[in-house]
């Protein structure tokens, strides 16, 4: 399955970015925009539809429990120690590498909001750093799942409330469902603050 | 983010309805979804120069913290889950 995702995400790069600089054949907004949002919303429902059909789903949801609020909180935590070791290592200002990763995959968000803070290349490396945590989120989960089945929820961050929620529900299980979507839910919510939050500390 | 609650809850809710009707696959359904889904990601980011020229200069660096970011992050929640066996 992972093969048809990759390829997918391939022929998608190649064919923005011929549309985009070669040979402009629709406009880019219909697809970037439109068929992106048409199809997550569909998703969606498509997923909610799978939870709300299984008979079990509010057994499931039970012992989810605690989860909903443990683990977006670890995951922030862990994010965010992580650009604090990895500005030491690439010897980076430390509070706008955590300004980074306190993105949690969201590059859409963090990307355009550290270029208004800290300047276009802590943007572009926000954009980069948070795109390869969903790359890195959706090409590593079959090996992550044997781990935890609640690893790649941890790995997706933000973006579990969204992209790459069926691809975790897929590999890990409907039960995963909700711990994913509230852990990118509540995610997504503090992320613009943790990022400008720290980029402010800089 | 209520645009993202509202399918979702609309899916639940029929779903719910549904429940009890002959057995629907949606596996197929959804796998169709998620290529669409994964091919406009993917034509968002070729669309994207900006992005595209900045990859290479700080691809490193980028790299790592997310390495980083995800590591930490997989190792705290799978530790305290099995800690607090949730």
């Amino acid at each position: 399955m992972i093969k048809f995702i990759l390829a997918a995400l391939a022929v998608g790069i190649a064919a923005g970015y011929v549309n985009n600089n070669l040979a402009s054949m629709i406009a880019g907004n219909w697809i970037t925009s439109y068929l992106f949002n048409a199809s997550l919303y569909l998703l969606l429902f498509v997923m909610g539809l799978s939870f709300g059909i299984d008979k079990e789903a509010v057994a499931k949801l039970k012992s989810t429990g605690l989860r909903v609020l443990i683990v977006p909180f670890l995951v922030a935590l862990g994010s965010i120690l992580g650009g604090l070791v990895g500005g030491l290592i690439f010897r980076l200002n430390i509070f706008s590498s955590m300004a980074v990763t306190a993105g949690y995959g969201w590059y859409t968000l963090a990307g355009p909001v550290l270029v208004q803070i800290l300047g276009g290349e802590w943007g572009a490396l926000g954009f980069a750093t948070n795109f390869l945590r969903e790359l890195l989120t959706i090409v590593t989960i079959s090996s992550m799942v044997k781990v935890d089945k609640y690893a790649p929820v941890a790995s997706g961050g933000a973006t579990t409330m969204d992209t790459t929620l069926p691809v975790i529900v897929r590999y890990c299980g409907s039960d995963v469902l909700i711990t994913a979507f509230s852990s990118g839910f509540v995610l997504s919510i503090i992320a613009p603050f943790t990022v400008i939050a720290f980029a402010s500390l800089t | 983010m209520l645009y993202l609650i509202v399918p979702l809850v609309a899916g639940i809710l029929s779903g719910y309805l549904l429940r009890g009707r002959k057995h629907i696959n949606l596996n197929k359904v959804t796998f169709g979804i998620i290529l669409v889904l994964i091919f406009s990601l993917g034509f968002t980011i070729g669309s994207n120069n900006e992005l595209l020229t900045s990859l290479p200069k700080v691809g490193l660096s980028a790299l790592g913290m997310s390495v980083l970011a995800i590591g930490f992050s997989v190792l705290f929640v799978v530790l305290i889950k099995r800690r607090l066996r949730i």
